[in-house]
This record gives structure tokens, C-alpha cells and sequence, in this order.
């Protein structure tokens, strides 16, 4: 996308995000319980490359200044200080993120979502701070309660909003490979029950209303499903299912419905354990796509490593083992078909190796491997095996032995070639 | 297109029309393959195809699809139709050149010989389909599959959007994959890394083409296709065989490979299947009788006058000249000339039984042949005499020949123990390659690393050093003038005539560490 592009593409996003959490704001305070505008452009930052910054804040910029005029026509300076507000947030954030992990994130690791948290809270106040010194310059309002809205407000969006945009900015479309079918199929029933049971438990039904602590408590089973969804569709999907499921909650509950807005102490209650909520559902799915990338991450260098070795092991015509004199198992790697007529899987005790040796040579190769057990010196052997159509391959066999702290054997690893 | 061009891409991507073999007076042209890549690929996808056909004496013939063989972008403007004209025009050109032409495609090199089949009512061969993508519902294909009907509507997009590769790459084998993903890494051009949208929707127009069509393909027709093929499942194969009809296709399961089936674990049975299939000429007494020899008995008897004269010389090395190139000689006992000497081989014992130490032998006393389809036994006797010793071994010469090309002799004397006294213990380094011959395999193996492309001497250098090794001096005919790159190879590889086997592996080896070096240094 070129500069102009990425100008007008953020500046029209913004203004429908803004115009999203207007309507979700308290019906009876006017209270806003979500600003999903300025975690855009903070997403937008995070995985955009560092020469598209200054394009992503003018978007910003221009988005926000339009959507004060729109909301306040012919105060320039209003717009024009709103605008500089959210630009600052959103570089506070980013620099914020930049100082836990390194920035494009990816969220494909536990301290890429820290990094995450730390530029939410960041931008949340500092925007929330700022936001409250207009307020307090310009006598236009309570400074505190602007403060706390704004701050609380811009957190909760930045855990809903600015993954979507990180997680989606990498995708692509693929042939074949990524998410399978049957992952896809687990997901979406998690999706569709985690979604179907918030708009139950939120919606103008009976659940929702129910008194007491029931009502509470009911919000608990649908973070199971929201770990479903981490664990089947990663980030990507865990992200779009958070934000879709706060919206469900948000606009309810600001709208008087659900179970925290059955029981409210205090004015402003409802929307304070909504936006809990909301971040903790969010926070939970991010987490545990985190963990489970972090694990796929893991195998597959675990993986390459493995492919790695066997290659190396396969193009010397090599068989590696390990075997442990205490147990008498033997854990065998490579290609044993060429030298025995069996795959290093059928070889699982130093017994089934032995019974491959040569029958004149058994004798003598297991009194040498219990020399080995014994700690003798014996680190190379020299014996045959039989293949299965009866014809005999020479080896040479080499071992060192791996001991503790304390010089007790531990076990003993070899390799083994055709003489 | 320079020459420098063309043969960089013939080093690079196959030569569009690989060499035809020598054709003898009167002796019958080879059968042809012509043989389709797939999506965004090269040859490579069709692995070793090239090469086990044309050991087994068939002429291969290819071509590099529009928008292939560039850049992905190229993509975008090719149309579902351009593919199938220029597979019809391919197909229009080599069809008389042979008296059988089989098709052969793979991925959608395999939808595309399904097309060009029923388009031009094929019935001058058979027709191969490896993995074709009938339905796109493998395994390991996105969720968002079917919404791509939805996207080529969207305007712009389907020129725009990029559809990429990714692991597994259509290969179950670890190693193989992560010998594809570093060429992937590379940036080796041997398979786009992405395809535009729009590419796939020309893909999904010659799906309903194939499936259309299907029913009008009317020659014999296997399908070989992998049961974890993660792209497409084996519904696509089961549509083909019953739409064609069970009784003119058939069905190869495999079961240990995902969508790349030449390259894969079972790619040997992939290529044993399609050679069996063709009627190829394979070694191997099994094969020999179930092959048709489309050889007349006079022919027959002609072939085995030939054999019967090199015999009669001693001439080893002009038997193997009468054979395909995976010619076999079953030698048996457990002596220093023993074994089963094939392609290469058979090169090594023809050499070894020229030498002295082997007493120069030589076959006498020729009976009665006696003929069964394309094979012959010969009663005969094996002499040979070196200075304390000699040789008189009878017993029966056995040759199977096909289309008028030796596959294998298997030689059966009535004495082993004879010839094992005579010819000496086996060498234990005899069977395993020398330490040159590795040195030049593995420059081979590098040669095809090269990031940049070498200049037009050089690749013509290594062309010529590479046939010298591998096949000897040149044979055949000089290419016409027209043919201007099949020329400068012939003429280049005519010039190291006379020159040693070792001398041309170690000049091969030597100029390929050479270009690895600069290439290094360009890095």
C-alpha cells in the first residue's frame, strides 16, 4: 500500500471505530465503555514497518480530527487537540512495547502479549493523563472521571482492538498447510457456543437477569469455550472471537441487560465489571494462542533438529544409539534396514540388537557391552550382523560412556558402521 | 531468445524435447512420453520421470507452461485456455514423431493431459494422471477453501491477492521437505512461491473442464494418486476412474506420501507403476514376459544375430550399444565379475571383462536359439585364457529384448564354481562407487545449487564434461542447423571425444567447485 493509501484507509477506520464505541456507550450516563479508535492505530503501529509510521499517525491524526468535528462542529482547536492527544497515545504504546520485545510483534510468544499489555496500559494513560490536563486547562469537565474513562476505556479497546490487527496483518492466503479442517470445525462450534452463550447470558433474556450470584457466574463457562477457540484457531482466531464476544457484552450491558446490570451498587457498576471482563476473556485467548505458538514453535525446531541429525547420521551411513545398561533399552537412530533387515524401531533392548549379531560372535560382543556396563575401556568393538537373507555385514561399533556429577554410568551412546 | 537463454533454461527447467536415442536403419522409432508439470512448477515435479523413461528407451518430450518459468506476476494474464492451446500445440508437434505417444501429467499437468485428451480424442498411447486436483479438498487445505468464489468477484483482488506455499509443501518425507524449503529459502527457481488468485481461478475453470470432459477420454488410463494427498483427496482419483470407466482406467493408491508423488516416499512405485504401465521396457526376468516386445520374430532373430556377434568378440562394450540405457547383465557366482550390472554398471563390467586379469572372455560355440515373445536362450560357451589359466564355461545365454532394444541378458552356466575359481574372489570395493566417482556425484548434486546462472561457455563446458563421464563418447546424429542449442551441446560434447572417463569426471568436478566459488563470492 502506498503512503497516501495507508493515510486514508486509517483515517476511515478510525471514524467507523469511533463510531462503533459511540454506540456502545452507557445509555443512561453516556458513559463510554470501549474506544476501539486509538488501539487501532496502536495495532496499526505494531506491525506496521517503522517508514509506514508516520503515515499510520496521520491517519490517525486526520481521523480523529474529523470525528471531533463531527461530534462537536466548528471547534477547530478542539479537533485539532484531540488529534495530537491520540497521536501521542499511540507513540507512547508502541515505544512502550518496544521496550519489552522487539516490535513488529507477532504474538506468537507469552512476552509478545506482555509487550501488548504494556503499550494498552501505556497509551491508556497517557491518552487518560493528557486527556484529563485539556480537560482540566479548558474547565470542560470532571478531571478525574475523565481520567478514569478515558484511561479505562482505551485499555479495554487496546486488548480487544489492536491483537485483531496484529494477528491479521499477518495473514495470508495459502494452498495449502496453516489451520486443517477438522482444527477449523473444532473452533468454530467453540466459536459458535462461546458467542451463543455470552448473547444468552447478555442478551434480553431471562438468563441474563437471573439475581443473586448467579447471573455472575454464569460468565464463567464462556472462557472455557474462549480456550477452545485459542487452542484450535491461534491468535487470529481468538482475537476476532474476543472482540466479537466484548462487543456482545459491551452493548448489552450498556444498554441494561445482562447479569452484571442486574445488580449494580453503584452508578457505573455494570460497565466497570464489563470491561473487566471483556479485558480478562481477551487477555485469556491471547495467552493460550501465545503458548500454544510458543509449543508449535518448539516442535518444529525440535523437528528440523531431529531431520538435521538423521540426515547427517543417513548420508555417513551411520546408525546412532543410546542405550541404558540399568534397563537394557536400547533407543537406536538411522537406517538399520541396510545392515540387520529391520528398522531401528524393531530394536528396543540391547537384546534384540544381540540377537542380529553373528551366533559365533554373540558371546563375545555381549561380554563386551557388559564390559561397557562395568565401565571398561572398551570404546570400540568390531563384530557382524546378519541380515535376514542370512548374509553377514562387518561393523565397527564405537562407544563412549555418559556419566553423572559423580562418575556414575549413566549410559552409554555409540555409532555404528558397516566395517 | 539467446542461446545462452534457451540453455540455461534447458539446464535449469529440461530440455522442452529430450535427445532421441540413435535409431538404427530400419529399426522402429521409440515410443514418446510427453509429460505436464503443474502450478507454479517446473519439471521437478514430475522428480525423476525424465530420466527412468528415458532409461527405459522412451523419448520424453515437455514443455514450460505459459506464465511458468518467470515470475508469478507473469500468472495473472494467462487464461485456462492458454494453457490447454499450448499443450495442444505441443502435442500436435511430437505426436507423429513417434508410433505410440503417451500422456502424462501431474497436479495440474494432470487435469491438463485429462483435457488435451479428451480434446484431441487420444488414442495413440496411454494416459498417466499423478495426483490430479479434481476437487481441492485435501487435509491440509484452508478453511477458507470454499470462499474463494466470493473473492474472484471482488474487483482487483483476484490480480492482487497472492496464494502461497507452505509447509508441508506437499511432502510427507522430513527430509526431502527440508531440502525443499531451503531451495524454498533460496529462492531457487524451481516452484513459485506464490500464485496470484485469479491463477486459481483458471484452475478451478479447468476443473470443471476435466470434469466436464472426463467421460470422453477413451484411451487406457491409470491414476495414481496418494491417500494423504493434503491438496486433493482421493475423491478426485475415485471420479476419474468411474467417470473414464473402470475398464479402460485404474487406480494406484499410495500410502506413504502426501501430493508430491514423484518426489515422495513411494516414488518408486510411482515410477515402477507408470513404466509397467507403458509397456516400458524393464529389466527383470517378472517384467520381461508380461511386456509386449512389439518386435516381429524376424526382427527377433536379427537382434539376436547382433548380440551373438558381439558375443562372439568379446565386445562388451558394443553389446551395451545395442541396449536401453538401463541395459542389464546378470552375471552370476560369487567371483570379481559377478552380479547384476545395470545402466552405469555395466559400463564398469564391460570394462573388467575387457581387461587382462579377466582373460579377455568371449563367448562360442552359439546353438540353436530358441524364441518365446521378445526373448531368446542361447546355448553357448564362455571361453577365456590368461597366463596360468584358462576357461571353458558352457551353459545358456538368456535376452529379452523390446521394440528392438536388448533389456537384459541373464547368463546361466552349468558350473558356477568354475567361473568363480577362474575369475577370483569378488573386489569389496568393486561394488560401491570410487571416491571420484562420489567427488563427481556430489558435484553434480551442487551444480544444481547454483544461484547464478553460469555463462554460455560454461554451461556448454559443463554439458560436454557431463555426457563425457556419464555416457562415454557422443552418439547420434548431429541436431540440424535450426536447432541451434541441441547443436552447440552436440558439438561441445563432440569435442571431448576420446577423452578418459576419470579425466572428464575430474574436469566436471573442477569447474563446478570453480563456479560454486564465484557464486559464493557474488553472495
Amino acid at each position: 500500500m502506498t503512503a497516501p493509501v495507508v493515510v486514508a484507509v486509517v483515517a476511515a477506520v478510525y471514524i467507523a471505530l469511533a463510531m462503533l464505541s459511540g454506540a456502545l456507550a452507557q445509555e443512561a450516563t453516556d458513559a463510554w465503555s470501549v474506544w476501539l479508535a486509538t488501539p487501532f492505530t496502536l495495532g496499526a503501529l505494531l506491525v506496521a514497518p517503522r517508514a509506514r509510521w508516520l503515515a499510520v499517525l496521520g491517519g490517525a491524526a486526520i481521523g480523529a480530527a474529523v470525528f471531533s468535528w463531527l461530534i462537536d462542529p466548528g471547534r477547530i482547536a478542539w479537533a485539532s487537540g484531540y488529534a495530537v492527544i491520540e497521536v501521542l497515545s499511540a507513540i507512547a504504546g508502541v515505544f512502550a512495547a518496544r521496550t519489552v520485545a522487539p516490535v513488529p510483534l507477532a504474538l506468537e510468544r507469552p512476552r509478545d502479549v506482555a509487550a501488548l499489555v504494556v503499550a494498552a496500559l501505556a497509551m491508556a494513560i497517557v491518552g487518560g493523563a493528557v486527556g484529563a490536563g485539556w480537560t482540566a486547562a479548558t474547565h470542560s469537565g470532571p478531571v478525574a472521571a475523565t481520567f478514569w474513562v478515558w484511561t479505562i476505556a482505551n485499555l479495554v479497546g487496546a486488548l480487544l482492538v489492536a491483537p485483531v490487527v496484529v494477528t491479521w496483518a499477518r495473514f495470508r492466503a495459502k494452498r495449502s498447510g496453516g489451520l486443517t479442517m477438522p482444527l477449523f470445525a473444532a473452533g468454530a462450534i467453540a466459536c459458535l457456543l462461546f458467542l451463543g452463550s455470552l448473547q444468552l447470558l447478555f442478551g434480553p433474556q431471562a438468563f441474563g437477569k437471573a439475581g443473586g450470584t448467579v447471573g455472575p457466574t454464569l460468565t464463567y463457562p464462556p472462557i472455557l469455550f474462549m480456550a477452545i477457540v485459542a487452542l484450535t484457531w491461534g491468535g487470529r482466531g481468538a482475537s476476532l472471537t474476543a472482540l466479537a464476544g466484548a462487543l456482545i457484552a459491551l452493548f448489552n450491558t450498556a444498554h441494561g441487560s445482562g447479569p452484571f446490570a442486574a445488580v449494580e451498587s453503584f452508578a457505573g457498576e455494570a460497565n466497570l465489571e464489563v470491561q473487566g471482563y471483556a479485558s480478562v476473556v481477551a487477555l485469556t485467548g491471547l495467552l493460550i494462542a501465545a503458548l500454544s505458538a510458543r509449543e508449535r514453535t518448539l516442535w518444529r525446531e525440535a523437528r528440523d533438529w531431529r531431520t538435521r541429525f538423521e540426515a547427517a547420521i543417513g548420508a555417513h551411513r551411520l546408525v546412532a544409539y543410546e542405550w541404558d545398561p540399568a534397563s537394557g533399552a536400547l533407543a537406536m537412530t538411522g537406517d538399520t534396514v541396510p545392515l540387520v533387515g529391520v528398522p531401528a524401531s524393531g530394536i528396543a533392548t540391547l537384546a534384540d540388537w544381540l540377537a542380529h549379531v553373528a551366533p559365533a560372535e554373540r558371546d563375545a560382543t555381549q561380554t563386551a557391552f557388559a564390559l561397557r556396563a562395568d565401565g571398561g575401556a572398551v570404546t570400540t568393538l568390531a563384530y557382524s550382523v546378519q541380515r535376514g537373507d542370512g548374509t553377514a555385514v562387518a561393523l565397527t561399533d564405537e562407544a563412549q560412556a555418559i556419566r553423572d556429577h559423580d562418575g556414575t554410568l549413566h549410559r552409554i551412546t555409540g555409532i555404528v558402521r558397516a566395517a | 531468445m539467446t542461446i545462452a537463454d534457451a540453455t540455461a533454461v534447458a539446464a535449469t527447467t529440461g530440455a522442452s524435447t529430450e535427445a532421441a536415442p540413435p535409431v538404427a536403419e530400419g529399426r522402429q522409432a521409440p515410443d514418446g512420453v510427453f509429460l505436464i508439470h503443474g502450478l507454479g512448477g517446473t519439471q521437478y515435479d514430475l522428480g525423476s520421470m525424465h530420466k527412468r523413461l528415458k532409461n527405459a528407451g522412451f523419448v520424453t518430450h515437455s514443455l514450460t507452461l505459459p506464465g511458468h518459468g518467470t515470475t508469478p506476476e507473469d500468472l495473472v494474464r494467462v487464461t485456462a485456455e492458454d494453457w490447454i492451446d499450448a499443450v495442444v500445440a505441443k502435442y500436435r508437434e511430437v505426436r507423429d514423431l513417434h508410433p505410440t505417444l503417451h500422456l502424462m501429467g501431474m497436479c495440474m499437468g494432470a487435469l491438463l493431459a485429462a483435457a488435451l485428451a479428451q480434446r484431441e480424442g487420444h488414442a495413440k498411447g496411454r494416459l498417466v494422471l499423478l495426483a490430479p486436483p479434481v476437487y481441492i479438498d485435501g487435509w491440509a487445505t484452508p478453511w477458507y477453501r470454499d470462499l474463494r468464489p466470493l473473492l474472484y468477484a471482488v474487483p482487483g483482488l483476484r490480480q492482487r491477492m497472492k496464494v502461497e506455499e507452505e509447509e508441508p509443501y506437499g511432502i510427507k518425507n522430513e527430509q526431502l521437505r527440508a531440502i525443499v524449503k531451503a531451495k524454498f529459502e533460496r529462492g531457487e527457481n524451481f516452484h513459485y512461491r506464490w500464485v496470484p488468485l485469479e491463477c486459481l481461478r483458471q484452475v478451478d475453470r479447468l476443473r470443471a473442464v476435466v470434469m466436464k470432459g472426463a467421460s470422453k477420454i477413451t484411451c487406457p488410463t491409470l491414476v495414481v494418486h496418494a491417500r494423504e494427498d493434503e491438496l486433493t483427496s482421493l475423491r478426485s482419483a475415485n471420479f476419474l476412474v468411474e467417470k473414464i470407466g473402470g475398464g479402460r482406467a485404474r487406480m494406484v493408491v499410495l500410502e506413504d506420501s502426501y501430493h508430491m508423488i514423484c518426489v515422495d516416499n513411494d516414488r518408486e512405485i510411482v515410477a515402477r507403476n507408470v513404466l509397467e504401465f507403458f509397456g516400458a521396457a524393464m529389466p527383470g526376468a517378472t517384467s520381461i514376459l508380461a511386456n509386449e516386445p512389439k518386435m516381429s520374430a524376424e526382427d527377433l532373430r536379427a537382434a539376436v544375430a547382433s548380440l551373438v556377434e558381439c558375443l562372439g568378440r568379446g565386445d562388451f562394450e558394443a553389446v551395451r550399444a545395442l541396449g536401453i540405457p538401463d541395459l542389464a547383465w546378470v552375471q552370476p557366482g560369487t567371483n570379481r565379475v559377478a552380479g547384476a550390472h545395470a545402466g552405469k554398471s555395466m559400463g564398469a563390467f564391460a570394462g573388467r571383462m575387457a581387461h587382462a586379469d579377466s582373460g579377455a572372455p568371449r563367448f562360442t560355440a552359439f546353438g540353436t536359439p530358441a524364441f518365446n515373445r521378445g526373448i531368446a536362450l542361447v546355448p553357448t560357451t564362455l571361453v577365456a585364457r590368461r597366463e596360468g589359466g584358462a576357461l571353458e564355461s558352457q551353459g545358456a545365454l538368456l535376452g529379452a529384448w523390446h521394440a528392438g532394444r536388448l533389456l537384459e541378458v541373464r547368463w546361466f552356466p552349468d558350473d558356477v564354481e568354475r567361473e568363480d575359481a577362474f575369475f577370483g574372489p569378488p573386489d569389496p570395493a568393486a561394488g560401491g562407487p570410487s571416491g571420484l566417482e562420489q567427488e563427481f556425484e556430489t558435484a553434480t548434486a551442487e551444480s544444481r545449487t547454483l544461484k547464478h546462472a553460469p555463462g554460455n561457455d560454461e554451461l556448454l563446458a559443463l554439458y560436454s564434461l557431463y555426457k563425457q563421464a556419464s555416457a562415454g563418447d557422443v552418439v547420434g546424429e548431429r541436431p540440424g542447423a535450426l536447432d541451434m542449442i541441441a547443436r552447440a551441446k552436440f558439438d561441445a560434447w563432440a569435442k571431448r571425444k576420446g577423452t578418459p572417463r576419470d579425466e572428464a569426471m575430474r574436469g566436471y568436478v573442477a569447474l563446478v567447485k570453480d563456479l560454486k566459488a564465484r557464486d559464493t563470492a557474488k553472495a
